[in-house]
């Protein structure tokens, strides 16, 4: 096999890799991945490297190796993407398909994959953050200003986020403007658990699945990528308080 | 109905609408959904009835974590494969202890302020809340981690 050959296993092998990533599978699958991928065009996977920020793979056939990395950036959770991605990877397994074939697969997917509307989203937030402050012990009209805060704090963040501005600086803006809009609507509402939705209002930024991750990662034996996501997701979480911090001076809740 | 019957079913539903919302954040399939509530009201109703045995918070969340985590891939998995790995996680994140990581916050923030009084009470409970904080959430993680590695499936 020619070294052209290898190179472009190695980079289709590294973006089907990449795309998982940024779809929030944790590293036992990407590994996966890219061994049924090796496995299936014939060459052996001599290493696999996932990190948070990068990715690399080498792989060898007939003396002849080769390694090749990518950056990874832009993480998020996209189940449909992540599970069509998985879909293609195995029916490439299964038939053969060249590394051209693969990525014009990808192509498509990255293309076709259906996503819910904004506004359906911004209204699925609004309700799952209403129902965890009822779970926290709000009451309704707590709520109810919760579900209202929630759902423009996701709107602002999907527009932030097209923008292509700093995650971290989203999360921020995001947290103070959820949780100032969930604690002004409770007060004047009459609500008597005006914190409870200003804190509420916020969990739309709480990041579950990388969490998770984090953990399952260090399980599987994945130690450093579990580590990042750990030290990202505290990360968010701190700006996820400063943003709550500044809505409550800005409410006249703390001095 | 009993009234811890009554309290069960309230936490299922409300559970049930957050993970179901969490769902469509995100983009898991419409058939998808279904099973996040399911695991969400699921998870809460056993948390609370545990809980209202006498069980601590972090090991009831431990425990429904686990027993979610192992439907999801034991059973679900034959209708949605390898998606029904992000049921479980779904299902289990109305258990984050939000309550108890805002009054963690809001100690921190009282703690810290200028004039800050009743430190003492402040502070013990800004700790013992933190504290849960980090145990239910390390009692959610771990008992999704071991049920998925005792119950490890091909991804592909």
């Amino acid at each position: 096999m020619r070294h052209r050959d290898l190179e472009q296993i190695a980079l289709i092998a590294l973006r089907c890799a990449r795309l998982l990533m940024q779809s929030g599978s944790n590293g036992r699958v990407i590994h996966e991945c890219g061994a049924l991928l090796a496995r299936s065009q014939g060459v052996e996977l001599l290493g696999l490297r996932v990190g948070y920020a990068s990715t690399s793979i080498t792989l060898g056939r007939d003396g002849n190796s080769i390694t090749r990395m990518v950056t990874v950036a832009g993480h998020g959770v996209n189940h449909r993407l992540d599970q069509a991605v998985r879909a293609l990877v195995r029916e490439a397994a299964r038939t053969g398909m060249t590394p051209a074939e693969i990525g014009t697969g990808l192509d498509a997917l990255l293309a076709d994959t259906p996503r819910y509307p904004g506004w359906l989203v911004a209204i699925a937030v609004g309700v799952a953050c209403a129902a965890f402050s009822g779970l926290f012990g709000a009451d309704d009209r707590a709520m109810l200003a919760t579900l209202l805060a929630s759902g423009v704090g996701q709107a602002v963040r999907q527009t932030m986020h097209r923008r292509g501005i700093n995650v971290f600086v989203i999360v921020a803006a995001v947290a103070l403007l959820s949780a100032f809009l969930g604690g002004l609507g409770a007060r004047l509402d009459g609500s008597g658990t005006v914190d409870l939705a200003l804190f509420g209002a916020t969990l739309l930024l709480v990041p579950g699945v990388p969490a998770t991750n984090a953990q399952v990662d260090v399980v599987d034996g994945f130690p450093t990528l579990g580590s990042a996501r750990a030290v990202s997701v505290l990360m968010v979480m701190v700006f996820v308080a400063v943003g709550i911090w500044v809505a409550q001076i800005l409410l006249g809740m703390q001095t | 109905m009993t009234p811890l019957l009554a309290h069960a079913l309230h936490q299922a539903a409300l559970a049930a609408l957050a993970a179901a919302g969490f769902g469509v954040l995100f983009n898991a399939a419409p058939r998808a959904l279904v099973f996040c509530a399911a695991g969400g009201a699921l998870a809460l109703a056993l948390r609370t009835l545990l809980q209202d045995n006498g069980w601590s918070l972090e090991a009831a969340s431990f425990v429904a974590a686990v027993v979610v985590t192992l439907l999801a891939v034991g059973v679900v998995r034959r209708w949605l494969g390898s998606g029904a790995t992000a049921v479980a996680v779904a299902g289990c994140i109305p258990m984050v202890p939000g309550a108890f990581f805002a009054r963690a916050l809001l100690g921190l923030f009282a703690l810290t302020a200028p004039n800050a009084t009743g430190v003492d009470q402040t502070l013990a409970v800004t700790v013992v809340a933190m504290l849960r904080v980090v145990f239910t959430l390390g009692g959610i993680g771990a008992g999704i981690a071991i049920s998925l590695t005792v119950l490890r499936r091909r991804e592909f």
